[in-house]
C-alpha cells in the first residue's frame, strides 16, 4: 500500500476543491492531517471533499482532521455514509452538531450503522409526527431539544434515544414520551384552577411566611409560594404523572400494554436509595403503569394513600395541588434530594407554556379583530346607503363608540354560576351587538370568540373597538388587501429550494433561494412588427390550432347512446330483410374530449441569449401566445436567470390564470438577457405551480440555448445532475418536462438530462418562431 | 305493472338512523311543502342512510342515482331503444320517480354532466315539471314526488362546484360526522360491538380526522368505523380489523400508514 507524497496530496486536493483557488500555505495547513494515510483511503477522502467543500470550508477542515480518527473504526468504503450523516447533521444543527459525528464516530455514527440500539428523532418523526397531531387534534410539533418537556405547541425530545437494548423499544419509548407529554396538556396540568385552590395557597403562604402573589398566571406562581419551589414542582409533577398514567390507561390502553417491558426496564433503574425521597412515589407510578399491585406495598402512610388516590379517574390538577400542599413537609423531612424524573415525565416548564398561551391569545386576538373588522365593514357598506342613522360613520370619535359597544351573549342566565359542563354550552356566542346593530358571527369567528371567552371569560371591549377602528380605517383607505395564506417566507416572495448533489447522492438542504420578479412591460414596435412579419404564418397556425380544439362531437354507430342513429337503423333493417346478421351499433353518442392541458413555458434569460437568440425567442413566444389563445389551453410563461445560489430569479411574463393582454405582450417584448442559467430552482418552482393545477396533462416546456451553468460551482456534471434530478421530481409530481434547445452540442447531455424523447434541438435560430408552435402541436395532439 | 316495479324501491324495514339535530322534521316539512332538498357533507357520514330513513318515514319509494361524469340527461330522463326492429321508449330513473310519485335521490350531483341541470331546474322550482324532449311531453310531478340531491363540498374542485342557480332551489342540510357519543352509539348499533370498543373506534376516527390536510385527504368516516366494527364482531382482532377497514382504506402512503398503525396500536 503506497503512501502519497506531499506534492501528490496537494495536487489531488487542488483538484477536489476546484474552482476555488487557495494559497499554497493554506493547502499545506489543510492537508496536514492527511500525511501518512494509505492512498486507497485518501482517494475516498478526496472524493468526499468534493461533497463537503462547497457546503462549508470549515466543516471540510474539521473532516480532514477527523479522518485519521475515523479510520480507526471505519473502513474507508463507509466514508460515503459517514459524510452523508455529517452533512445532514451540519445542515440541521450547524458545525456543532456535525462535530459530534466527526469526533465520536463510534457512539454517534457507527452504532447506528450497526443498527444496534439507538434511533434518532429524525428517523421516527415521519411516523410519530402524524401520531402526535392525531392525538392532540392540532399540529403538535416534535422538536429536538436538550430537555424533554412540552409547551403545549410542541413536544421537545432528545434527538436520539439509545437507552434500551432494542431498536423497537427505543422507538416505543419515543412514542411513550410523546403520549405522556401530550397527556399533561390533555389532563390540564398547565391549567390549575387558581380560584378554587386559592384558600389552600393562602394558608400555605401564611405557614411559610411567604407573600401571596397578587395574580396567578402560571404554575410557577403556585410553586413559588413554598420555600423550596423546585421540590414542589417535582412533587406536583409526580402527582400529575400519576394522573397522566391512569388517563393513558383509559385512552390509550394498547400503548400502555405494549409499554410494559419499557416500564419494567425503567423501574429497575430506580435505585433502592433511601436518600432519594421520591423513589417510593416513582415506584408507585410504575406499579400502576404495570397494573401490578405488588409495588404499592412499601408504605401505607396518609401521604401514600393520598398519592394512590390520584390514580382514580375523577381527579383533577386541583387534587394534585392539594396533595402537594399536604405532602410538602413530609417530603422535605424525608431527604434533601429527589430522584431524577422518570424519562417520560420530562420536566415542567410553566413559563414556556404561558408564553405559548400568550402568543396564541394575541394571534386569536388579531384574527378575531381582522375577521370582525371585515364583517363590520361589509355590514356598514351595505347599511349606509339605506339607513345612515342606524350606523354611525367611522368618523365618530372612538370614545363615543366605546360607550355604545355592547356584547350580547345568549341565552340570558340567572341563578348561581353554572358548572363546567353547563359552561361549555352556554359560552357559544351567536352575535355581537355594536351600536345597536346586531352582527351575526360566521362559524369561524364564533370559534375564535369562544376561544377568547375561554381565556378571559368575556370578549374585552378593546377587541371590538380595535375591530371597529380597523374597519373604519379600511373603509377610509378603500379596500385593503386581505392577508393571504401560503405566502412564502412571511410574504417576501422568497422561496427556498433544495439542490441535488450527485456526489453525495443527497440534497443540499435549503440551498437555493429564488425570488419572483415582474418584468416591466415596454411599449414599442416589436409586437406590431412581429405580428405583421408572420402574418401569413399566423393565419395558418390559427387555423391549425382551431382544428385541434376538440369539443363535444357526436359519435355514430355506437352500442349505447342518447339517440337512435337512423342511418344505422335503416341499414340494419335492410340487412335483416336481406337475411344478413344485423348490426347492434344503432345509437349516436355525444363524446367529449376536452383538451385538459396546462402548460408552462420556462424561458432561458441568460446572458448567452443576447442578440438573435433573444429576438427569436420573443417572436416565438408571441406566435405561441396568439395560437394558444385560439386553442384555449391554460398556459403561463416565466423567464429565469440569476447569479449564485442565493439569487435565482424568476421573471413572471404571464401567469397561468392571467389573460393575454397588452401588458403581457409588453412583457414579452421586454425580455432581455440577464445573467446565468441555474436551472434547478426555477424548474422546482414551476413544478410546484403546475402540481397545484388540476389539468389532466401538465407540461413544462423549457426553452434554452445551452447547458445549465452558474457563476459558482453550478456547472458541468453537477449542474446537469441537479437539473436532471429536478426534472425527475417534476415527473414524479405528474408534470411532463420537455426541452427545446438551440444548442448544437445538446445531443451530448440532453438525452441524459431530459430522457431520450423529451427534447428537440433546433439547428437554426431563425427557424425557432416557425418551429415552436409546430412542436407544441405535435406534443399535445 | 308499473306499480309493481316501483314497489321494489320501497324501503320496507325501518333503517337505523340517529338524528343529529332536527333534520328529519325539516325534511318531512319540506316534503309536505313540495320543496326539494340538498344534502351536503363528507363521504360516509350518513347522507344516504338519512334518505332511506326519510323514504321509510314518508312511505315513498326511493330511487337513488349515483352520478358519474358521463351521466347525461338521457340517462336520467330515458331514451329510445331498439327492440325487434321497433323503437321503444324506456323511462329513465328520474321519469320513473316522477310518474310514480317517488323520491329521486341524485347522489354526488356535481359529478354529472352540466346538461342535467336542464331537467333538474324546472323540477326543483315551483313548476315541478319534467320536460321529456324526445317524447314531446312534459310531466307534472305529483305531490308525493320529491327531488333530493347531495354533494361533498370537501374534495370537489372549483370546476365541480354546485352553481348558485342550482343550489338556490333547494332546502339544504349540512351533514357532518356526528358528535363522539352519538357516533359511538351508531357504530355500536350498526355493528353490534361493545360500547368501549365503539368508543375507541370513534377516538381513532377523531385522530385521523385531525390529520385532514396534513397528510390525509379525509379522515375516517362513520361508515369505515362500522366496517371495522363488523369485522371485530365477527372475531377479527381489533388491530387487524382497523388496519384492514380503516388505515389501509384511508391512504397508500407508507409513512402515513405507519403513523396510523401507531394510533391503532396505542388505542387497542
Amino acid at each position: 500500500m503506497g503512501v502519497l507524497d506531499t506534492h501528490e496530496l496537494k495536487a489531488k486536493f487542488i483538484q477536489a476543491v476546484l474552482p476555488d483557488i487557495l494559497n499554497d500555505w493554506e493547502i499545506d495547513e489543510i492537508i496536514e492531517p492527511l500525511h501518512g494515510l494509505p492512498d486507497s483511503a485518501l482517494n475516498e477522502v478526496f472524493r468526499q471533499v468534493t461533497a463537503i467543500w462547497p457546503v462549508s470550508h470549515a466543516l471540510c477542515n474539521n473532516f480532514l482532521h477527523a479522518v485519521a480518527n475515523g479510520l480507526t473504526c471505519l473502513h474507508h468504503s463507509q466514508f460515503g455514509d459517514w459524510v452523508k450523516a455529517i452533512l445532514e447533521a451540519y445542515e440541521s444543527g450547524g458545525l456543532h452538531q456535525a462535530r459530534q459525528l466527526l469526533e465520536r464516530v463510534d457512539e454517534t455514527f457507527l452504532c447506528s450503522m450497526r443498527g444496534e440500539t439507538g434511533i434518532s428523532l429524525a428517523e421516527v418523526a415521519g411516523r410519530l409526527q402524524p401520531y402526535a397531531t392525531g392525538l392532540a387534534g392540532y399540529p403538535l410539533a416534535l422538536t429536538a431539544g436538550a430537555e424533554i418537556y412540552t409547551d403545549t405547541a410542541a413536544v421537545y425530545l432528545p434527538s436520539r434515544i439509545a437507552i434500551l437494548p432494542q431498536l423497537a423499544e427505543n422507538f416505543l419509548l419515543y412514542k411513550l414520551i410523546i403520549s405522556f407529554q401530550w397527556a399533561f396538556s390533555a389532563i390540564g396540568t398547565f391549567s390549575l384552577p387558581f380560584s378554587e385552590i386559592s384558600p389552600a395557597i393562602i394558608a400555605t403562604a401564611k405557614r411559610y411566611h411567604a407573600a401571596v402573589p397578587p395574580e396567578f398566571s402560571c404554575l410557577s406562581d403556585f410553586f413559588s409560594v413554598f420555600p423550596n419551589p423546585s421540590a414542589v414542582a417535582h412533587l406536583f409533577h409526580l402527582g400529575e404523572t400519576a394522573r397522566a398514567t391512569s388517563f393513558l390507561h383509559k385512552t390509550l390502553p394498547g400503548l400502555m400494554r405494549e409499554s410494559i417491558p419499557i416500564f419494567q426496564a425503567l423501574a429497575q433503574d430506580i435505585l433502592p436509595n433511601a436518600r432519594c425521597a421520591t423513589a417510593h412515589l416513582q415506584r408507585t407510578i410504575f406499579s400502576h403503569a404495570l397494573q401490578d399491585s405488588r409495588g404499592l406495598l412499601p408504605f401505607a402512610t396518609p401521604i401514600a394513600i393520598q398519592f394512590n388516590a390520584l390514580f382514580q379517574h375523577d381527579k383533577s390538577s386541583y387534587d394534585s395541588a392539594i396533595f402537594v400542599v399536604e405532602a410538602y413537609d413530609w417530603f422535605l423531612a424525608q431527604a434533601e434530594d429527589s430522584c431524577p424524573p422518570i424519562i417520560f415525565q420530562g420536566v415542567l416548564r410553566p413559563a414556556e407554556v404561558l408564553a405559548v398561551k400568550r402568543k396564541k391569545m394575541s394571534e386569536t386576538k388579531e384574527q378575531f379583530i381582522t375577521a370582525l373588522a371585515a364583517i363590520i365593514k361589509a355590514q356598514s357598506v351595505q347599511d349606509v346607503p339605506y339607513d345612515e342613522k342606524a350606523y354611525p360613520t367611522p368618523s365618530t370619535s372612538f370614545s363615543d363608540l366605546e360607550t355604545q359597544t355592547g356584547l350580547i351573549i345568549p341565552p340570558e342566565k340567572t341563578g348561581p354560576p353554572p358548572k363546567d359542563t353547563e359552561r361549555q354550552q352556554e359560552k357559544t356566542i351567536e352575535f355581537i351587538t355594536i351600536d345597536d346593530t346586531r352582527i351575526v358571527l360566521p362559524d369561524e369567528v364564533k370559534k375564535l370568540a369562544r376561544e377568547i371567552i375561554d381565556d378571559f371569560g368575556q370578549i374585552p371591549n378593546q377587541y371590538i373597538s380595535s375591530a371597529k377602528q380597523a374597519a373604519g380605517s379600511a373603509l377610509a383607505q378603500g379596500n385593503a388587501p386581505p392577508p393571504q395564506d401560503g405566502e412564502p417566507l412571511g410574504g417576501t416572495g422568497l422561496y427556498i429550494y433544495d439542490e441535488w448533489d450527485y456526489r453525495r447522492s443527497g440534497f443540499r438542504k435549503n440551498w437555493c433561494s429564488l425570488t419572483t420578479k415582474k418584468i416591466i412591460p415596454v411599449t414599442g414596435a416589436f409586437v406590431g412588427n412581429t405580428l405583421a412579419k408572420y402574418k401569413g404564418h399566423l393565419t395558418r397556425l390559427k387555423r391549425q390550432f382551431e382544428m385541434m380544439r376538440n369539443q363535444e362531437r357526436f359519435v355514430r354507430r355506437q352500442k349505447d347512446g342518447d339517440e337512435i342513429d337512423l342511418d344505422a337503423l335503416i341499414e340494419t333493417l335492410a340487412d335483416i330483410k336481406a337475411g344478413l346478421s344485423p348490426s347492434e351499433d344503432l345509437f349516436i353518442r355525444l363524446a367529449r374530449d376536452n383538451r385538459d392541458i396546462s402548460v408552462l413555458f420556462l424561458i432561458d434569460m441568460s446572458s448567452s441569449t443576447e442578440g438573435w437568440v433573444n429576438t427569436a425567442i420573443k417572436e416565438s413566444l408571441l406566435l405561441m401566445c396568439e395560437s394558444l389563445e385560439i386553442l384555449g389551453d391554460t398556459y403561463g410563461i416565466y423567464g429565469f436567470s440569476g447569479m449564485r445560489r442565493s439569487r435565482s430569479e424568476l421573471f413572471l411574463i404571464k401567469g397561468l390564470d392571467e389573460t393575454y393582454s397588452e401588458e403581457v405582450k409588453g412583457r414579452i417584448a421586454a425580455i432581455a438577457p440577464q445573467e446565468y442559467t441555474r436551472m434547478g430552482p426555477p424548474i422546482r418552482h414551476l413544478t410546484t405551480l403546475l402540481a397545484k393545477n388540476d389539468a389532466r396533462i401538465r407540461l413544462l416546456i423549457t426553452l434554452s440555448d445551452g447547458k445549465p451553468e452558474d457563476y459558482d460551482d453550478y456547472k458541468g456534471d453537477y449542474a446537469i445532475e441537479d437539473t436532471r434530478h429536478a426534472l425527475i421530481e417534476a415527473k414524479a409530481l405528474g408534470v411532463h418536462p420537455f426541452c427545446i434547445t438551440i444548442d448544437k452540442q445538446a445531443h451530448a447531455y440532453l438525452p441524459h438530462m431530459y430522457g431520450e424523447v423529451n427534447y428537440i434541438c433546433i439547428d437554426e435560430v431563425r427557424k425557432l418562431p416557425n418551429r415552436i408552435p409546430e412542436i407544441y402541436r405535435g406534443l399535445t395532439s | 305493472m308499473k306499480n309493481s316495479i316501483i314497489q321494489d324501491y320501497l324501503v320496507t324495514e325501518m333503517p337505523f338512523y340517529l338524528e343529529q339535530a332536527d333534520e328529519l322534521l325539516i325534511a318531512r316539512t319540506a316534503f309536505n311543502n313540495r320543496l326539494p332538498i340538498l344534502l351536503k357533507g363528507p363521504t360516509g357520514c350518513g347522507k344516504t342512510r338519512f334518505m332511506q330513513r326519510l323514504a321509510w318515514e314518508l312511505a315513498r319509494p326511493l330511487i337513488t342515482v349515483s352520478c358519474h361524469d358521463d351521466l347525461s340527461t338521457s340517462d336520467l330522463v330515458g331514451r329510445f331503444l331498439i327492440k325487434g326492429g321497433e323503437a321503444v321508449w324506456m323511462d329513465g330513473p328520474l321519469t320513473k320517480a316522477v310518474r310514480a310519485g317517488a323520491i329521486c335521490y341524485l347522489d354526488e350531483i356535481v359529478e354529472a354532466r352540466k346538461d342535467t341541470t336542464v331537467v333538474i331546474h324546472p323540477l326543483a322550482d315551483d313548476r315541478r315539471e319534467l320536460p321529456i324532449e324526445k317524447l314531446g311531453e312534459t310531466l307534472t310531478a305529483p305531490p308525493e314526488f320529491m327531488l333530493a340531491i347531495s354533494y361533498n363540498p370537501g374534495y370537489q374542485s372549483v370546476l365541480k362546484d354546485l352553481k348558485q342557480s342550482t343550489r338556490q332551489r333547494f332546502v339544504s342540510f349540512e351533514f357532518n360526522y356526528p358528535p363522539a357519543e352519538l357516533e359511538a352509539t351508531i357504530v355500536l348499533e350498526e355493528s353490534g360491538i361493545e360500547q368501549p370498543l365503539a368508543e375507541k373506534l370513534v377516538r381513532l376516527a377523531t385522530m385521523t380526522r385531525s390529520l385532514k390536510d396534513s397528510g390525509l385527504q379525509e379522515g375516517a368516516s362513520t361508515r369505515l368505523l362500522i366496517h371495522a366494527g363488523k369485522l371485530i364482531k365477527s372475531g377479527i382482532t381489533p388491530r387487524t380489523a382497523c388496519k384492514a377497514a380503516i388505515t389501509e382504506t384511508l391512504t397508500d402512503d407508507h409513512e402515513m400508514l405507519a403513523a396510523l398503525e401507531e394510533m391503532t396500536s396505542s388505542l387497542f
